[in-house]
């Protein structure tokens, strides 16, 4: 396991990461030796046409999936000497998801959507008035709170996933299009928003096909056939 | 717990599903434990029908099986010599020596074949109960079975006339049912005097040994065996408990082979409990996508979805243990025509066995679902539509 790196490391750190799938027909290379330093607090878009290996970066800086080459670490830990429990614990408290489409738990409230990553930590039921506080801040009504994710407008599912991204207080946001299902006013209220869980402190790397978003981040990279242009 | 939460939402959220799947369970559940208990109180009825003889040591002269037997014509005999060999091997339990055959029978106008039993007249208080009149003393009385008084209307008084001879009933046996040792229902009781006067036999065709102590019965059996059968086999000793337990033995089987065809119903609600549970895991494939990405552990999956399957066990186990009792009792009024033995523990201990079967088929049937869900590459999950 990864020693704990100083608050002057890089949060997140590509060191020569290659990312190829093997397949019937030939290998594809779908990240090919990308280095990469992310600072605390930055806020990073990644664009690139379709292909490019954008969802495979944040695969990977997600700990869902492990390089085939070359060394990632997240807050200080190589992912690449961490078993599939201390992965999974690594998404649950250090990274936060933001989906395209919201990716809400049909089965549970608003509430324990927003709870379900602090009750897998805790092992018990929030009960301090977080989960209002959160919802407060991400600019949801308290009122939907015990409503189901089907009740909810595409904006409100957003923020309850803000909410639910922002409970366990991880150092990283990711966001995968996370306006690419919202009218272009309610994706500019979510970017807002972002902006400023940013100037809070949050690192966010978020993959975008819109200039537009992409404004909000302090720097963007470009992704070319999985090489940072 | 967040996933026992989830295993009752998703039961609630398809119930029509998991309801049958529940019925399955049910039927599974009703059929192993009526089975089980239709079994057992057909052991404890045959038991019951059978154990008054359990205290018993039966000695047949040697002929390679009951040669002495009622009604079977056989020229091996214990001598008198023999039977107080047996009475010394066998200290103060009581010996009876019989006297055993049959003969034709009249009374009044009708006619017919008995087994005749001769015996000491001492000996037959220890031996049979009497239901009317008294016990025969003298020798020129005989007593006759229930079912021989029933079937030629014989009453304390009547003449029955075995063979040329005519004997007054002194007394009427009380019903004793199939027994190992002997059959009196349908027989004639004389006394020994009168058998060896009439017959000319002097010699025994069997045995009884009453055993006081039942511990005693093996010792018993082989003080019998050491001292007849020392040089050669001349008797043959046979152990009435062990008879019981043999034939006890085979109803068991019986019985287990009953419930095992009961079980059969049980690995079909496995099936459907099997086929809900890869429904289930297919359908919430993007659920497991998200939940994975978000920081659940695979154990944690895997839990989630046996709780689904525990609970729909349990639910179908419950519902099933409580229509046992209809079940057991339909079976035992069915088959039996008496449901007294349903209440007996060994009977009711068939009802949680058949609920911790079902809830067991649930869990194994549960367990590769489960891990298939567990083991979702998170990726491929979060992309599934």
């Amino acid at each position: 396991m990864g020693d704990r790196v100083s608050t002057d490391q890089p949060v997140i750190r590509l060191d020569h990461v290659s990312k190829i799938y093997p397949l019937p027909f030939g290998d594809v290379v779908a990240l090919d030796d990308v280095s990469l330093d992310v600072e605390r607090g930055d806020f990073i878009a990644v664009m690139g046409p379709s292909g490019s290996g954008k969802s495979t970066l944040l695969n990977l800086i997600g700990c869902l999936d492990v390089p085939t080459e070359g060394d990632l670490y997240i807050a200080g830990r190589n992912i690449r000497e961490l078993s599939d429990d201390e992965l999974t614990d690594l998404r649950r408290d250090t990274l936060g998801f933001i989906f395209q489409q919201f990716n809400l738990i049909p089965l549970l409230t608003v509430r324990e959507n927003v709870e379900y990553p602090l009750v897998l930590k805790t092992r018990r039921r929030e009960s301090k008035g977080l989960v209002e506080k959160l919802t407060r801040r991400v600019g949801l009504e308290e009122e939907l709170l015990s409503h189901k994710p089907s009740e909810l407008s595409g904006g409100q599912s957003q923020r309850v996933a803000i909410a639910r991204a922002l409970i366990n207080e991880p150092e990283i946001l990711l966001c995968d299009e996370p306006t690419g299902n919202l009218d272009t006013k309610t994706g500019t209220l979510i970017m807002e928003l972002l902006e400023e869980v940013n100037q809070q402190g949050k690192t966010i790397i978020m993959v975008t096909h819109d200039p537009r978003i992409a404004g909000y981040a302090h720097r963007t990279i470009n992704l070319v056939d999985g090489k940072i242009a | 717990m967040i996933f026992f939460e989830f295993a009752q939402r998703s039961i609630r959220l398809h119930w029509l599903r998991s309801l049958l799947a529940v019925l399955g369970i049910v039927i599974g559940v009703v059929a192993i434990s009526s089975m089980g208990i239709l079994g057992n109180s057909l052991v404890l009825s045959v038991g019951e029908a059978l154990s008054d003889v359990g205290d018993t040591v039966v000695v047949y002269p040697h002929s390679g099986g009951f040669g002495g037997g009622p009604g079977v014509q056989t020229n091996d005999v214990i001598t008198g010599r023999q039977v107080q060999q047996i009475e010394r091997a066998v200290g103060a339990n009581d010996v009876i020596p019989l006297h055993v055959g049959a003969d034709r029978i009249k009374v009044g106008g009708e006619e017919g074949v008995a087994q005749v039993y001769g015996m000491e007249t001492t000996d037959i208080p220890l031996l049979l109960e009497i239901s009317e009149g008294v016990y025969l003393r003298g020798a020129s009385g005989a007593m006759v079975g229930q079912a021989l008084a029933e079937t030629y209307d014989l009453d304390v008084g009547s003449r029955i006339t075995v063979g040329d001879e005519s004997l007054r009933v002194v007394g009427i046996l009380a019903e004793r049912g199939v027994g190992f040792d002997i059959n009196p229902d349908q027989a004639v009781i004389v006394s020994d005097q009168w058998y060896t006067s009439v017959y000319g036999e002097e010699d025994y065709d069997q045995v009884i040994v009453k055993v006081r102590n039942l511990e005693d019965i093996e010792e018993v059996k082989n003080a019998i065996d050491a001292t007849l059968n020392r040089r050669e086999t001349v008797v043959d000793v046979f152990d009435t408990r062990m008879i019981l337990e043999t034939i006890l033995e085979t109803f068991s089987t019986i019985s287990t082979f009953t419930t095992a065809i009961g079980g059969i119903s049980l690995v079909v609600a496995g099936v459907s409990i099997f086929n809900v549970q890869m429904m289930s895991v297919t359908e919430r494939t993007k659920e497991v996508g998200i939940i994975r990405s978000i920081g659940t552990r695979r154990r944690e999956v895997m839990k989630m979805f046996l709780y689904e399957a525990f609970l729909l066990g349990f639910l179908g186990s419950a519902i099933g243990g409580i229509l046992s009792f209809g079940g057991g009792y339909v079976a035992l009024l069915i088959m039996l025509q008496d449901t007294a033995y349903l209440f007996a523990p060994s009977s009711l201990v068939y009802i949680p066995y058949g609920m911790l079967f079902g809830i067991g088929t649930s869990l194994v049937s549960g367990l590769y679902p489960a891990w298939k869900a567990a083991n979702l590459n998170p990726i491929d999950a979060l992309r599934y539509e």
